[in-house]
C-alpha cells in the first residue's frame, strides 16, 4: 500500500478534525465581533450622540446627560436584538439537525401559530395585566408557543414509526388547525386590535427593561448551553435513528433535550419580539456552508452570528427612514428572502431528498 | 473460544407476518458468519435484533452472556459496530468527520478526539484505503468509496463484533474482494467476530467459516459453510436452478436461467 510512506506527521495533518482549541478560538473571535457590532450599532441612530459625553457617565439627575441616556436606551434594544437573534439561530440549527432537513426553521413545528394565537387572544380579550415583558401579549405568546409545542410533541410521539416524519406531520396539522382559529378571531376583531396584532406578527424589536433582559439572558443562555452539551451526539442523530443508536447514542434523551430546549428558547425569543422570520433559517445555513456541519461548531457560531445579524438588521430598521421605524421582520425577510433562494438553488443540486 | 453471540428461540413479526420463528444459533468469538437467503427472509431484521434496534417477541439475543436489551446504547456500541448499505448523509460531513464518529461510544461531553482516538481513526482510514479522501465530503465519493468509509468507521469503533448488511453490493470486483480480504484479516489478526448478510453466495462460501441460510417460510439451516452452502440447500432455499462447480477448496454457484436449462446444461451437472 502506498500509505506506508506517509509519515505520522502528515497523517495527522490529513486527519482534520475539530479540536477544542480551534473551537474556542472561533468562539472568541465571533464574540469579539459581536461586542464590536454592539458598540458600533449603539452609536448609530437618528439622534447623534458623542462618545466622550457617554463616557462621562450618568449626570446627577435625569436629563442631565441626554447622550448617556440615549446610549443606555439603545443598548437595551441592541442587547434584546442580540438575545433574540442568538436564540432563533440556535433553535434553527437544532431543528434542522433534529429533522434532518436543512430547510427547517424554529417555527416549522407550529410554534409561530401557537404564539400568534396567544397574542391575538390577549389583544382581543383586552387584558391589561403586566408581567414578563411588560404586556400580556408577551406572556400569552409564550404560553401559546409552549402549549403548541407540547401538543405537537405529544401527537408526534403518538403518531407513528418515524419520529422525524410524524413530528413534521403533527406540526403541519397543528399549524393548519391553529391558523384556522386565528383566521376566525381576526375576522371578528376590531380594526384597532387588528393593527396591533399584525405589527406583532411582523416581528419587532423594542427596548426591554434590564430585569427582562436579565431573565431572558438566563433562559436563552442556559438553553443554548444545554443544547451545546448535546451538540456532539446530535451529529450522529443527523445520520438517522438507527445509525445514531449503533454509535452508542441514547436517541430518545438527545431528541427530547434538543426538542425541549430549542422550543423553549424560541418561545422566549417570540415573546420578546414577535415573529421574526429568516434568522433561524439563513444563519445556520450560512454558518454550515462556511464551517461545515459539525454541531459543536455550528451551534455556538450560529448563535453569535445570529445575534450579530439581528443587531445589524434592527439598526437598519430603526434608522433607514429616519424617525419612522420599520418592523425588523421586514428587513430580515428582504435580506433573507433572496439569500434563501440562492441557498435553495445551491442545495437542490446536492441534497438527496430534494431530488 | 467462548460463544460471543447466543441466539435462542428468536421470534419476530411485523404485524401478522412472521419474519423469524424459533431461530437459535451460537457464534464463537473470532468466527466469520455469512447469512444468506431470498428477499424477505428476515436477514436484515436479524441484524437489527442482534444490534438491539428491534426487540424480540420471544426468545433472546445475548452478547457476552448478557441480553442485548440489558445493555445501554453506549455499552452495546462498544461491542457491536454496524455497517449498513452506503448512503449520503443530509449534511455533508467529511470522511474524517464521519469516521471520527466511531469514537462516540467512548467519549463524554463534546468528544474531542484524543491522540489514541486519532491513531485508531488514521489506522482505520489507512486499512480501508480511504485516507487519501480524508478531507473530502462524503457526497463527492463514489458509492464504493463511501462503503469503504463506513467500513473504516466500523473498524475505528474498535468492537469485537462487526455486523455488515450487504457490504459489497455496490462494489466492483476489485473492491468486493478487497473488502472481504480486509474482513478476513480483521478476523484472523484481531479475533473479530464478523457477520455479513449477502446475496453473493460465492464470496460468502469463499470467506465464511459458518453459514446461515434463511427462507421466507421461517425455516433455516445453520452450520459449517461447506454443508450449508451446498447445491441442494441453495436450490431449496432460493427456489432456483443452480449450477455448481468445485474449484480447489471452494464451491461456486451460478443461477441458471431458462435458456441455460433449455440448452441442457443441467444434465451435465449430475
Amino acid at each position: 500500500m502506498n500509505t506506508d510512506i506517509i509519515t505520522d506527521e502528515t497523517q495527522r495533518e490529513r486527519l482534520k478534525v475539530l479540536t477544542g482549541k480551534k473551537l474556542l478560538t472561533q468562539i472568541l473571535i465571533c464574540s469579539g465581533v459581536l461586542i464590536l457590532v454592539i458598540f458600533i450599532c449603539v452609536s448609530i441612530g437618528t439622534q447623534k450622540i458623542s462618545i466622550s459625553k457617554v463616557l462621562d457617565g450618568p449626570g446627577a439627575g435625569a436629563g442631565d446627560n441626554i447622550d448617556y441616556e440615549i446610549f443606555i436606551f439603545r443598548l437595551r434594544r441592541v442587547i434584546t436584538a442580540a438575545l433574540v437573534g442568538a436564540a432563533l439561530a440556535a433553535a434553527g440549527v437544532i431543528l434542522q439537525g433534529l429533522l434532518r432537513n436543512p430547510l427547517a426553521d424554529p417555527y416549522i413545528l407550529g410554534i409561530s401559530s401557537g404564539a400568534a394565537l396567544g397574542t391575538i387572544i390577549a389583544v382581543i380579550s383586552g387584558l391589561t395585566i403586566t408581567i414578563w415583558a411588560g404586556s400580556p401579549m408577551a406572556l400569552f405568546a409564550f404560553v401559546g408557543a409552549i402549549l403548541t409545542i407540547l401538543l405537537v410533541w405529544y401527537i408526534g410521539r403518538f403518531a407513528g414509526k418515524s419520529q422525524v416524519t410524524s413530528l413534521l406531520l403533527a406540526g403541519v396539522v397543528v399549524n393548519a388547525f391553529l391558523s384556522a382559529v386565528i383566521m376566525f378571531l381576526i375576522s371578528i376583531a376590531k380594526s384597532e386590535q387588528l393593527r396591533t396584532t399584525v405589527f406583532w406578527l411582523m416581528g419587532n424589536i423594542s427596548e426591554k427593561s434590564w430585569s427582562v433582559i436579565a431573565i431572558a439572558s438566563i433562559f436563552i443562555g442556559g438553553g443554548i448551553t444545554a443544547l451545546f452539551g448535546i451538540s456532539y451526539r446530535l451529529n450522529a442523530l443527523t445520520l438517522g435513528d438507527s445509525e445514531a443508536k449503533n454509535l452508542g447514542v441514547d436517541t430518545t434523551t438527545i431528541r427530547t433535550v434538543a426538542f425541549g430546549f430549542s422550543a423553549f428558547i424560541t418561545a422566549v425569543a417570540v415573546s420578546l419580539s414577535g415573529l421574526i422570520g429568516f434568522v433561524g433559517l439563513i444563519v445556520p445555513h450560512g454558518v454550515r456552508l462556511v464551517f461545515g456541519p459539525d454541531h459543536r461548531q455550528l451551534l455556538p457560531l450560529s448563535a453569535l452570528i445570529g445575534g450579530i445579524f439581528l443587531i445589524i438588521a434592527d439598526t437598519i430598521a430603526r434608522t433607514i427612514f429616519g424617525a419612522e421605524q420599520l418592523p425588523v421582520g421586514v428587513i430580515t425577510a428582504i435580506v433573507g428572502g433572496p439569500f434563501f433562494l440562492i441557498l435553495l438553488a445551491r442545495y437542490s443540486r446536492k441534497v438527496g431528498w430534494l431530488k | 473460544m467462548k460463544d460471543i453471540i447466543k441466539v435462542q428461540n428468536l421470534t419476530f413479526s411485523y404485524g401478522k407476518r412472521a419474519v423469524l420463528k424459533e431461530l437459535s444459533f451460537d457464534v464463537k468469538q473470532g468466527c466469520f458468519l455469512s447469512i444468506a437467503g431470498p428477499n424477505g427472509a428476515g436477514k436484515t431484521t436479524l441484524l437489527n435484533l442482534l444490534s438491539g434496534l428491534l426487540k424480540a417477541e420471544t426468545g433472546f439475543v445475548e452478547i457476552d452472556s448478557k441480553s442485548v436489551q440489558n445493555y445501554s446504547a453506549r455499552k452495546l456500541a462498544r461491542k457491536i459496530a454496524f455497517v449498513r448499505q452506503e448512503f449520503i448523509p443530509v449534511f455533508d460531513y467529511t470522511v474524517a468527520e464521519m469516521v471520527s464518529m466511531a469514537r462516540m461510544p467512548y467519549s463524554r461531553s463534546l468528544g474531542f478526539e484524543s491522540e489514541a482516538d486519532k491513531k485508531l481513526i488514521t489506522e482505520a482510514l489507512t486499512m480501508t484505503d480511504t485516507i487519501q479522501f480524508a478531507c473530502r465530503p462524503l457526497e463527492s465519493l463514489s458509492g464504493g468509496e463511501r462503503q469503504r468509509v463506513f467500513i473504516a468507521r466500523a473498524f475505528a469503533q474498535d468492537t469485537p463484533i462487526l455486523l455488515l448488511d450487504e457490504p459489497t453490493s455496490f462494489l466492483d470486483y476489485k473492491h468486493q474482494v478487497g473488502i472481504y480480504d480486509l474482513l478476513k484479516k480483521m478476523q484472523n489478526e484481531r479475533q473479530k467476530t464478523i457477520l455479513t448478510v449477502t446475496h453473493d453466495i460465492n464470496l460468502a462460501a469463499q470467506y465464511a467459516d459458518i453459514g446461515l441460510l434463511m427462507a421466507a417460510d421461517n425455516s433455516y439451516v445453520y452450520g459449517p459453510t461447506m454443508e450449508v452452502f451446498s447445491r441442494k440447500q441453495i436450490e431449496k432455499f432460493f427456489d432456483a436452478k443452480i449450477l455448481t462447480a468445485d474449484i480447489g477448496q471452494s464451491k461456486f454457484f451460478m443461477p441458471l436461467g431458462k435458456l441455460a436449462k433449455d440448452a441442457g446444461l443441467i444434465k451435465n451437472q449430475q
